[in-house]
C-alpha cells in the first residue's frame, strides 16, 4: 500500500481587495492533483517557477489548508484533521527547504534547532542523553557536533541546508518533501547535497516529494517524475522512461531546453513562446494552450483529463497516441 | 542573546560612531546620577530645603544695586531674627543662648563657632551698619526720585522752549549728592557683608564645596536650590522614560506581533484599538488618562503624600497606555513579513503550538526594533512629562523639569534665567544624546545597511 496517497488536491488562494475587503477571485495554485507514492520511493515533481509545486508540497503536509481533496497518509486520511489531532502526524512528515538563509532562525543556535525539535517530540527516551543525539544527527548530515554551539549567520549557504535536513530528520519522520533543496546552492554544493541527501534515503528508508525545477536533478534522483503546468499534472510517469517515453508537448519543451552534453546527439528543439498564463485566470481548456505548439481547437474548449497511456505513465493531452 | 548583540557586526558599526560613542557617555553620566539620586545622593528634601533668600542669582546673573539692598536684608533679618531669640535665651536664667544659634542653618551654612557672647560684636555691628545703610539706601532712593522728576521736567521745559539752566544746576546738585552717598553705601555694604559672613561663615571643605555646587545656579522663589532640583528631576526623567517605555515596548510589541501573527479577529482588534487610539490628539488622550487618575477613589491611592512611590503611576499608565501605537504598528510589519519565512514555516511542520512559535521564534527577532524604538520612546516620554508637568498635569510635589520651567517663566525677563535654563539645558543635552544614539542605532541595525 502506498504510504502516502493524495486524490484530488485543490488549494486556491483567495485575493481581497476593494473597500470592503471581498474575495475578488482566487488564484488556483493547486488544481486537482492526484498521486500516489509508495513507500520508500521518491517522487519527484517538475515545472516552471510559480507552477504550484512548493504549494502542492506544502499543502500535502499541512502547512497549508488543502481547499479540497484527500490527503491519506498510512491509511489515515489526515485532510482535515486539527491541529491537536494532527500532532502525531506533524513528526511523520517534514520538509526541507528551498533557501538555507530564511530556513533557520537567526536568533536560535543549531543545538537550540535541533534539541527543540527532539525535546518536543520525546525522540531520545527520557534517561538517555539528548546532546548525543544531537551529535549524532549533526554527524550523519556531515557536520561536525562542535559547531552545534554557533549561530546559524556563522555558516556557509551548503552547511546551512544541511542543517535544515538534520532539523527535518531528527524526528525520524516517514516521509520528507524536499523544497528544491539544491537550488539555491553552487552547482559543486548541490552534488553534495544531493549524494547526501540519497544517502540519508537509503539509511533512515525515506519516503520522499522532491520538487525541483531542474530535470536533470530529478531524474537521476526519483523513482516516478511529476510534471506540473499552471497547477495541473500533466503528465506523470517513471523516472527511467523520461527521455524515451515523454509524450506531452511540455514535457518535451522542458526536456529539449535542457543542454545536452554530447555534441553529436541532436533533437528538435522546441522553445516555448510567451509566458505562463496567470494561475488568477487560467484557460478555459487546456492550461498549457497559450503556448502549445500543437493546440487545436478542442485544447482551448475542453480540459484534457489525465489518462494512462501505458502502466505507470499518465499523460493529460488530446494529441498524444 | 546579549553577548551576540555586542559582538554583532552592527555593534561594531554603532561602536564606530565616534558622536554616537560621545553621546552614549553623555546618556551614561546621567544614568549614573539618576542612580546616585536614588540612592539617595540628592533627597527630596535637598531640593526643599532652603539655602539662601529668595531668587539668589546664580552663575553669570546679574545683581542689581536694588537686589543687593534686598539680599543684604533677607540675611540682616534672618539673623536678627535668631540673635534677638538667643538675647531671650541669653536673658533667662539658665538659658543656652547657643543651643538657639545652632538651630539655624542654611543647608550646611551655620552659625559660627562661639559663644554668643563672641559673636554679638559682630552682630551688633552688623546690625548699626544696616541701620546706617537704611537711612543712605533711602537717602539715594529719594535723591534718585528728585533727579528723576527734574529731568523730566527738564524735558518738559525745553519741549517748550523755556530756560533750564536753574534746573540744570539743581540736577547737577542732586548728582553730585548722589555720587557722594555712593562711596558711603558702598563701604557700608561691604562693612554689614563682612559682618553676616562673620555671623554665617561661608563653610570649607568638602560642606564648602556642596554648599557652593547647591547655590552655583541660585536659588527658586522659595530659596530652595535650583541646582539640586535640575539633578533630581534626572532622576524623575528616568523614572517616567523608562518605565514608560519598558511598558509600551512591551504592549506594543505584544500587541503587534499577535495581531500579525494570529490575523483575523485578533487583528481587527488591535488595529482598531491602534486607529482609535491614534486619531486622537495625543496630548489631549494623555491629560484624560491623568485626569482619570484623578478621580477620588484613584487619588487617594495616587496622590497619596504617603505613598510618593506611587505619586508617578497615573504618568506611566497615561504615557505606557499611549505610547505602544507607533512600537505596535512597526512590530505588526515585520511579523508580517517573519511569519512567511521558512523557518516560522518549519516550525509549523514540526507541530509546535502557536504561542510557542511566537515567543520563540518570532519575538526575539523583533528585538532590534524594541531596541530602537525602547530609546525612541524613552525621550518622548521624557519631553512629554516635561511638556505635562508644564502644563499641570503631571508630576506632582517632586522636583522635575516641567516644574521647574513653569516656576521660573516670569523671572527670565529679570535675568534670571537659571531656573528655566537648567532644566532646558539639562533635558535637551539627554534628549540630544538620546536622539544621536538611537539614529546611530537605527543605522547600526537596519539589516539594510548590512
Amino acid at each position: 500500500m502506498a504510504l502516502l496517497q493524495v486524490e484530488n488536491l485543490v488549494k486556491k488562494f483567495p485575493v481581497r481587495g476593494g473597500i470592503l475587503n471581498r474575495i475578488q477571485g482566487y488564484v488556483h495554485a493547486v488544481s486537482g492533483v492526484s498521486f500516489e507514492i509508495p513507500e520508500g520511493q521518491t517522487l519527484g515533481v517538475v515545472g516552471e517557477s510559480g507552477c504550484g509545486k512548493s504549494t502542492l508540497g506544502k499543502t500535502v503536509i499541512r502547512l497549508y489548508e488543502p481547499t479540497d481533496g484527500r490527503i491519506v497518509l498510512k491509511g489515515k486520511d489526515i485532510t482535515a484533521l486539527g491541529p491537536a489531532e494532527m500532532m502525531p502526524f506533524r513528526r511523520k512528515m517534514q520538509i526541507i527547504f528551498q533557501d538555507p538563509y530564511s530556513s533557520l532562525n537567526p536568533r536560535l543556535t543549531i543545538n537550540g534547532h535541533i534539541k527543540e525539535a527532539v525535546r518536543f517530540h520525546n525522540i531520545v527516551p527520557p534517561g538517555s542523553a539528548t546532546d548525543d543525539y544531537i551529535d549524532e544527527v549533526l554527524q550523519k548530515v556531515g557536520l561536525r557536533p562542535e559547531a552545534k554551539n554557533k549561530y546559524p549567520h556563522e555558516f556557509s549557504g551548503g552547511q546551512r541546508q544541511r542543517i535544515g535536513i538534520a532539523r527535518a530528520l531528527c524526528v525520524k519522520p516517514d516521509f520528507v518533501v524536499a523544497d528544491e533543496p539544491v537550488s539555491a546552492l553552487d552547482v559543486s554544493i548541490q552534488a553534495q547535497v544531493l549524494n547526501l541527501l540519497s544517502d540519508l534515503k537509503e539509511q533512515f528508508g525515506l519516503t520522499m516529494m522532491f520538487i525541483s525545477h531542474d530535470l536533470k536533478v530529478v531524474e537521476h534522483f526519483c523513482d516516478r517524475i511529476l510534471v506540473m503546468y499552471l497547477g495541473h499534472v500533466v503528465e506523470e510517469l517513471e523516472a527511467d522512461d523520461l527521455d524515451q517515453q515523454a509524450q506531452h508537448p511540455y514535457t518535451k519543451a522542458l526536456l529539449g531546453a535542457n543542454p545536452i552534453d554530447d555534441p553529436d546527439d541532436r533533437r528538435p528543439l522546441v522553445v516555448l513562446q510567451g509566458d505562463v498564463p496567470s494561475p488568477y485566470n487560467p484557460p478555459k481548456g487546456c492550461p498549457f494552450v497559450t503556448r502549445c505548439p500543437v493546440a487545436t481547437e478542442r485544447c482551448r474548449q475542453e480540459m484534457p483529463r489525465l489518462e494512462t497511456k501505458s502502466a505507470g505513465h499518465r499523460v493529460a493531452c488530446f494529441e498524444v497516441e | 542573546m546579549i553577548v551576540k548583540l555586542i559582538k554583532s557586526r552592527g555593534m561594531r558599526r554603532f561602536s564606530r560612531n565616534r558622536l554616537a560613542m560621545f553621546s552614549l557617555a553623555v546618556i551614561i553620566v546621567y544614568f549614573l546620577t539618576a542612580i546616585a539620586v536614588m540612592l539617595g545622593a540628592v533627597s527630596r528634601d535637598d531640593t526643599k530645603e532652603r539655602v539662601g533668600p529668595n531668587r539668589l542669582p546664580g552663575f553669570l546673573e546679574p545683581i542689581g544695586a536694588e537686589k543687593r539692598y534686598d539680599f543684604d536684608k533677607w540675611w540682616v533679618s534672618e539673623l536678627t531674627n535668631v540673635f534677638e531669640r538667643a538675647a531671650r535665651e541669653n536673658a533667662r536664667a539658665g538659658g543656652d543662648p547657643r543651643a538657639v544659634l545652632d538651630e539655624f542653618a542654611l543647608a550646611e551654612r551655620t552659625i559660627a563657632d562661639g559663644s554668643y557672647e563672641d559673636l554679638k560684636p559682630a552682630f551688633d555691628a552688623m546690625t548699626e551698619a544696616w541701620h546706617e545703610l537704611d537711612d543712605v539706601f533711602a537717602e539715594q532712593l529719594d535723591l534718585d526720585d528728585e533727579a528723576f522728576a527734574i529731568r523730566d521736567e527738564i524735558k518738559e521745559l525745553q519741549a517748550e522752549g523755556e530756560d533750564v539752566a536753574d534746573l540744570q544746576a539743581e540736577l547737577e546738585e542732586v548728582e553730585a549728592l548722589l555720587a557722594e552717598l555712593a562711596p558711603r553705601a558702598e563701604a557700608l555694604y561691604q562693612q554689614v557683608e563682612a559682618n553676616i559672613e562673620k555671623l554665617l561663615p561661608m563653610p570649607s571643605g568638602f560642606a564648602g564645596l556642596v554648599y557652593s555646587l547647591r547655590t552655583m545656579l541660585g536659588t527658586d522663589s522659595k530659596g530652595a536650590s535650583i541646582a539640586a532640583q535640575a539633578v533630581y528631576s534626572i532622576k524623575i526623567a528616568f523614572q517616567v522614560g523608562f518605565v514608560t517605555a519598558l511598558v509600551a515596548v512591551l504592549i506594543g510589541t505584544i500587541s503587534g506581533a499577535a495581531a500579525a501573527y494570529f490575523g483575523g479577529w485578533v487583528d481587527h482588534a488591535v488595529l482598531w484599538v491602534v486607529s482609535t487610539l491614534s486619531s486622537i490628539p495625543y496630548l489631549v488622550l494623555l491629560a484624560v488618562f491623568v485626569y482619570a487618575f484623578q478621580a477620588p477613589a484613584l487619588a487617594e491611592w495616587f496622590n497619596n503624600p504617603e505613598r510618593p512611590a506611587l505619586a508617578l503611576v497615573p504618568l506611566y499608565a497615561a504615557f505606557g497606555l499611549t505610547f505602544w501605537i507607533g512600537t505596535c504598528r512597526v512590530v505588526r510589519g515585520e511579523v508580517l513579513k517573519i511569519k512567511e519565512l521558512e523557518y516560522v514555516q518549519a516550525a509549523t511542520a514540526l507541530g509546535f503550538g502557536r504561542f510557542y512559535i511566537l515567543l520563540r521564534h518570532i519575538i526575539p527577532n523583533t528585538a532590534h526594533l524594541m531596541f530602537i524604538n525602547f530609546s525612541l520612546l524613552f525621550i518622548g516620554a521624557i519631553k512629554s512629562e516635561v511638556i505635562l508637568t508644564f502644563l499641570g498635569l503631571g508630576v506632582k510635589g517632586q522636583p522635575s523639569w516641567g516644574i521647574m520651567i513653569s516656576h521660573g517663566a516670569d523671572g527670565v525677563t529679570n535675568f534670571f534665567f537659571w531656573e528655566v535654563g537648567a532644566a532646558t539645558v539639562f533635558m535637551f543635552v539627554l534628549v540630544l544624546a538620546f536622539n544621536i544614539v538611537s539614529d546611530a542605532l537605527q543605522d547600526a541595525f537596519d539589516p539594510k545597511h548590512v
